[in-house]
């Protein structure tokens, strides 16, 4: 089978939940997790006679999304009514927007793992209210609707995607603009951030777009990865099979790591949108579009060149300082304790993350604080530690949650600057070591380093390592 | 005249099972009901006429503030079967 000769072409829509406290049309709390229709009223249980009124607060958590993916964003639009039957959906429509949706044309830049910079570009953003939950069992369907009702925004891109990780870069790019401006919590377990892909593949250098395949729900970023990747193979060898791709809707089989058929294209619904009359069109207003846009949050791409700047950092650390609304708010945290901004990078990217990947914890669940890795910053800024020690001190500080100066006083791991201490040491080394003397002597240079390493180990690493090098030299030459 | 196939399709997208009369008869219904939409269809209308009395400085919006429905017992009440608080409803999705 030969991938190369083949590239897919991928779209992705994302649905958001936004942030609000009450429902996109009604009072009822917009709040997860609480017992089983408790946040319901008439409205979202859609009783006879009862009319929608729009959130205020819901548009503009939406426009702000606009205004954060470079969207234009309409003065007029349309609330439609889709149509479908299903038991968590009480009115038999959702209302969401259709032929007028507020927000068109916007992109998001996002950054490839081979350094390059992609622009994907994003069709539309419309608002639409979410659907309830339903539970089959053996005697019945079980309905939920705490979530009906709840404020989304649907964020469709453009066919822009070449492979799995441009989806996967581009989602992680959006998941971290969303939370960054509190306009979702991303929060993927419980269903506020989710993912549908098309996914079709064709030969490179064609234009024609493939038959495409939707890949629905998949709820993390490692997730929609692993089913785009696996769709394109699976698409590729049909095709090399000379199998027709069939055009119907798949779900991701995390357990089994493949894509299931879920249903054709002739069971396809026909949604019979037409314009909601129970809501006028929304209008926003240039007034109320400019006072949204005062009241923008910083947004990531802000974060990151601010970082630059003020920290004198390369636009990798910076990027990666950003990439969620936590840790850069960590990496603030330890820069305003520590004064070290070069320093507070290293320490949090070098030695913090790589072990947070390691135990799969978010920064959030760091068992050492921001103050905590700053004080140790400091430590060794001030000459109290040796930067070797500060690295075995954090290893303990990672697994204890201790601060670094109680391991320091438990382990004596104090940096030694005192040249009498260290003179002790370099002396007892030089004696033990008659030939690598001879040999220095006799013009081999070099071996100044031998005698450093080995009066290092004789201080167990504490020595100030400018000192130690400084005496080695003058002892040695005496 | 809508033909036997697309009666067929549209009444699996119902999840209707029609009987051999059934068939024709919706094919010559059916017909006459999309006949008189196309009728409709003739009328000149903006895709958002239908909102065209209603003045944009109208639109109530409201604010953001989250306040329980007070009668939840009343419109719980109002479901035939109610399971650990979820709407039982009878099976009507089927799945493979």
């Amino acid at each position: 089978m030969s991938l190369e000769k083949y590239e897919a072409v991928i779209g992705l829509e994302v649905h958001a939940q936004l942030m609000t406290a009450s429902k996109m049309f009604c009072r009822c709390p917009n709040q997860y997790g609480a017992s089983p229709n408790t946040n319901v009223c008439p409205i979202c249980t859609g009783q006879p006679g009862s009319l929608p009124v729009i959130n205020k607060k819901a548009i503009e958590l939406g426009v702000r999304a606009a205004i954060a993916l470079q969207c234009e964003i309409h003065s007029e639009s349309v609330f439609a009514r889709k149509n479908y039957f299903y038991p968590d959906l009480p009115k038999g429509y959702q209302i969401s927007q259709y032929e007028r949706p507020y927000s068109t044309h916007g992109n998001i830049v996002v950054r490839l793992k081979n350094g390059d910079e992609k622009r994907i570009g994003i069709t539309r953003i419309h608002f639409e209210e979410d659907a309830g939950k339903s539970n089959h069992e053996s005697y019945g369907t079980l309905v939920n609707l705490n979530r009906a009702g709840v404020p989304l925004i649907e964020i469709v891109s453009e066919p822009d995607m070449r492979n799995a990780h441009e989806a996967g870069q581009y989602l992680r790019a959006l998941h971290s603009i969303l939370r960054y401006a509190d306009i979702c919590d991303g929060n993927m377990e419980e269903g506020n951030f989710r993912c549908d892909a098309n996914i079709s593949v064709r030969l490179r250098g064609t234009e024609k777009f493939g038959t495409k395949v939707e890949l629905k729900n998949i709820n993390s970023f490692k997730f929609v990865e692993k089913a785009i990747e696996y769709e394109i193979q699976r698409q590729v060898f049909a095709i090399e099979n000379g199998e027709k791709i069939i055009q119907q809707t798949r779900s991701w089989n995390s357990g089994k790591n493949v894509t299931e058929v879920m249903r054709e294209k002739e069971e396809a619904h026909d949604y019979r949108y037409f314009p909601e009359p129970d809501l006028p069109k929304l209008t926003i207003s240039v007034e109320w579009l400019g006072q949204i846009r005062n009241e923008m949050p910083e947004l990531p791409s802000q974060a990151s060149e601010r970082f630059k700047k003020a920290f004198e950092l390369s636009d990798y650390d910076a990027a990666v300082l950003t990439s969620s609304k936590e840790l850069a708010h960590y990496f603030e945290s330890v820069v305003s304790h520590s004064k070290n901004g070069k320093a507070s990078a290293n320490w949090v990217m070098n030695e913090l993350l790589g072990r947070l990947n390691a135990a799969s914890k978010e920064i959030e669940a760091s068992p050492v604080s921001a103050t905590q890795i700053a004080e140790l910053i400091k430590k060794i800024d001030s000459g109290e530690i040796s930067g070797k020690i500060a690295k075995t001190v954090f290893e303990e500080m990672f697994a204890t949650s201790k601060d670094a100066s109680v391991i320091i006083k438990d382990k004596g791991f104090v940096q030694i600057s005192d040249p009498a201490a260290l003179e002790n040491a370099v002396r007892k080394v030089i004696e033990n070591n008659p030939s690598q003397l001879a040999e220095y002597k006799a013009g081999k240079v070099k071996l100044l380093g031998f005698f450093v390493g080995q009066a290092m180990k004789e201080t167990q690493g504490q020595a100030n390592p400018a000192l130690l090098n400084e005496l080695v030299k003058k002892l040695l030459d005496t | 005249m809508l033909t036997r196939e697309e009666v067929l399709k549209i009444a699996k997208l119902a999840r209707l099972t029609l009987t051999e009369d059934e068939i024709v008869f919706y094919q010559k219904q059916l017909t006459r009901v999309l006949g008189h939409i196309e009728d409709l269809n003739q009328v000149q209308t903006s895709k958002e006429a239908f909102v065209q009395h209603v003045p944009s400085d109208a639109i109530p919006f409201r604010e953001d503030r989250a306040q329980p429905f007070p009668n939840h017992e009343g419109l719980m009440g109002n479901a035939p079967a109610v399971e650990n608080g979820c709407f039982l409803l009878p099976t009507i999705v089927e799945h493979s």
